[in-house]
């Protein structure tokens, strides 16, 4: 099982999260961590997700990139894998 | 003037000239609007078969196609309509009508959250908020719809947002920027092909939503590859080219399976490596490199590893890479023999109507421009197999998503969009019932869609599976107790007949095409015909399974 990071840039949208998320379990991968932010004058979002699975993690990001308010999708391999919480 | 006026006005700036839909509370001030507003709108009995009805439109025309409903169970109704566009990457814009934005969310009559539903099955979807925007997101919606790899889009309105007073004003002029070609892909790419020893070309949907027929024949031609379609590629290719090979796939053409499966090259032009095309992936062309032409990118290594991926507008990339043909005339001629040697038999014994005969009659007795629709069955795989199609936009078929009750509804909108030409249903019993309604439809607009109906009293398909895979345990698949059907068109005053046997075929699509309204014709074929060849499941697709006759 391979672990990503993924930095997304994104327009503000009241369901962009959820499109993001639904996304990202459709196509078969794991949501292990995140983090998201609004951007000082709230136009913008900027999610941080650590994802898992067998698959590469390329047929993640171009579906991520291809969605109408995501602007930018960064994809880097997790050197060390995140501990798993008790 | 208010929203719904407003929406009705940017519509028609959009050139929208037919709607399918029915109407509904949240969504009667657009209906209101629509009454003296200019535009078309055809009254289907169910949404599903607006959202489809759009579908079909759009697929025979080029154009957006625009479906409304209400809120709640009518938005819901469209949502098979919209999945099926999705999968087919077809262009349409559904309008719904939503509770009014304080009633969102407090599980209010008729609510439904149709935007977060949506989000499986739509490239893109709004929920309106404010009445300033409503010109800006339906300009966008249409741009988005037929853009770069199209696809159905939809916009929520709520009803507050409807009759709220708006200024019209110029909406924003929403383009998308062009990809500049990658030269260096190009090279690679016509370095592959010059390397090829036995190349074949594999043509998907994805050549005729760009209109880049003319430049694929162009370059098919020039180089001279021999070639095979997926089920929404047919009619892209000449079907007479004596290097055409068919369908490929798991009921394509013998020919078509064993020429990719022994190819050393693929070129894949606008299609995605479907699962019904490819068979077990892993044994799939496992000699061949691969050349994938998509305007989406996101197709490249998707399901398989392409050597060179290049992202551009078909139109374009097409003649960069047209100019040689290709050095390989012993290739050329072992498909040829291919070809010949797995010819389509028709010599069935007995009386009764053998389904591919009589569709490849219906074939020769239409025009190049008729649009024939079909549903989802077995009936859908002898159209791909036996009928001839020179447009992809003639050839009307669920590929991606498979949905029964299509071809009702696509044959009604291809109908509205080319009034001019033949729209012809080709249905299965099942199928016909899943939309059966839409006769009401028909009847209303006084449409002469002709409509065959081959009815062997099962889920033809699923049964097929059962006898081979499943020990002949025909789990509900029997339908002897099907109505009358000439009798049921009857009442929906839509004039039909029976027929049996062979040698009543030819004279019944006589009448059937000579008829100036809408017309049934029933047909009745054996229960045991199956769909040959047929790949079965978790095999390559040079393992093919063949009649036993």
């Amino acid at each position: 099982m391979n672990q990503h990071n993924l930095q997304i840039e994104a327009q503000f949208r009241p369901e962009v999260l959820e499109r993001v998320l639904r996304m990202t379990r459709h196509r078969g991968f794991r949501v292990d961590d995140m983090e998201m932010s609004t951007s000082a004058d709230c136009q913008n979002l900027n999610i941080r997700v650590t994802v898992s699975s067998e698959r590469p993690i390329q047929l993640l990001s171009n579906q991520l990139a291809k969605l109408m308010n995501v602007t930018r999708v960064e994809a880097h391999i997790m050197e060390q894998p995140l501990k798993k919480s008790a | 003037m208010n929203g719904a006026q407003y929406i009705v006005q940017t519509l028609k700036q959009q050139g929208v000239t037919q709607i399918f839909g029915y109407p509904g509370g949240a969504i009667m001030p657009l209906y209101d609007a629509l009454y003296d507003g200019g535009v078309d709108h055809l009254l289907c009995r169910h949404e599903q078969a607006a959202a489809l009805g759009a579908v079909g439109y759009a697929r025979a025309s080029g154009q957006v196609g625009v479906c409304m409903a209400t809120s709640g169970p009518g938005a819901t109704n469209l949502i098979t309509g919209l999945a099926d566009a999705m999968l087919d990457s077809i262009p349409v814009v559904a309008i719904t009508g939503q509770v009014p934005m304080a009633a969102i969310g407090t599980d209010a009559f008729q609510e439904v959250d149709v935007l977060g539903m949506s989000l499986s099955c739509t490239k893109h979807s709004y929920l309106v908020e404010n009445v300033e925007d409503l010109g800006d997101i339906i300009a966008e919606a249409f741009e988005v719809a037929r853009s770069g790899r199209p696809g159905p889009v939809l916009i929520d309105v709520p009803k507050n947002i409807q009759v709220a007073p708006v200024e019209p004003r110029a909406t924003v002029p929403c383009t998308t920027a062009p990809n500049t070609l990658d030269e260096a892909a190009l090279a690679e790419a016509k370095a592959l092909l010059a390397a090829a020893r036995q190349p074949v070309l594999y043509v998907g949907g994805g050549v005729g939503m760009a209109n880049a027929e003319a430049e694929l024949r162009a370059f098919a031609e020039q180089s001279g590859i021999p070639a095979v379609t997926t089920l929404k590629g047919i009619g892209t290719l000449n079907p007479d080219h004596e290097l055409f090979l068919g369908m490929l796939g798991m009921h394509g053409t013998k020919a078509a399976n064993l020429a990719v499966q022994q190819s050393d090259l693929l070129m894949v032009v606008g299609a995605r490596f479907d699962d019904r095309v490819t068979g077990k992936l892993d044994a799939f062309a496992v000699n061949a490199r691969v050349i994938h032409l998509d305007k989406d990118a996101a197709e490249f290594g998707k399901v398989r590893h392409a050597h060179v991926g290049i992202d551009a507008e078909l139109t374009e990339v097409l003649p960069r890479l047209t100019g040689e043909r290709l050095a390989i005339d012993p290739w050329r001629e072992q498909c040829r023999a291919l070809k010949d040697e797995h010819q389509w038999r028709y010599d069935h014994p007995g009386e009764g109507i053998f389904a591919p005969l009589m569709l490849k009659q219906l074939s020769e007795a239409l025009d190049d421009t008729a649009m024939v629709s079909c549903d989802v069955g077995q009936h859908q795989m002898w159209v791909a197999q036996h009928m001839r199609f020179t447009s992809p936009r003639n050839h009307l078929s669920s590929a991606g998503l498979g949905t029964m009750g299509f071809g009702l509804p696509a044959a009604i909108g291809a109908k509205l969009a080319r009034p001019e030409h033949e729209s012809v249903l080709v249905s299965g019993d099942g199928s016909f019932m899943m939309n059966v309604q839409e006769l009401g439809t028909l009847k209303r607009a006084q449409l002469p869609v002709k409509m065959v109906l081959l009815d062997n009293q099962r889920l033809g398909m699923v049964r097929q599976w059962q006898e081979l895979f499943f020990d002949g345990r025909f789990s509900e698949t029997i339908l002897t107790d099907n109505p009358d059907f000439v009798a049921m068109a009857a009442a929906f005053g839509i004039p039909g007949e029976t027929i049996t046997r062979k040698e009543q075929v030819q004279p019944a699509i006589a009448r059937m095409l000579q008829s100036d309204t809408a017309y049934l014709l029933h047909v009745r074929i054996s229960e045991e015909e199956n769909v040959w060849p047929l790949v079965p499941p978790g095999v390559a697709n040079d393992q093919m399974m063949e009649s036993k006759a």
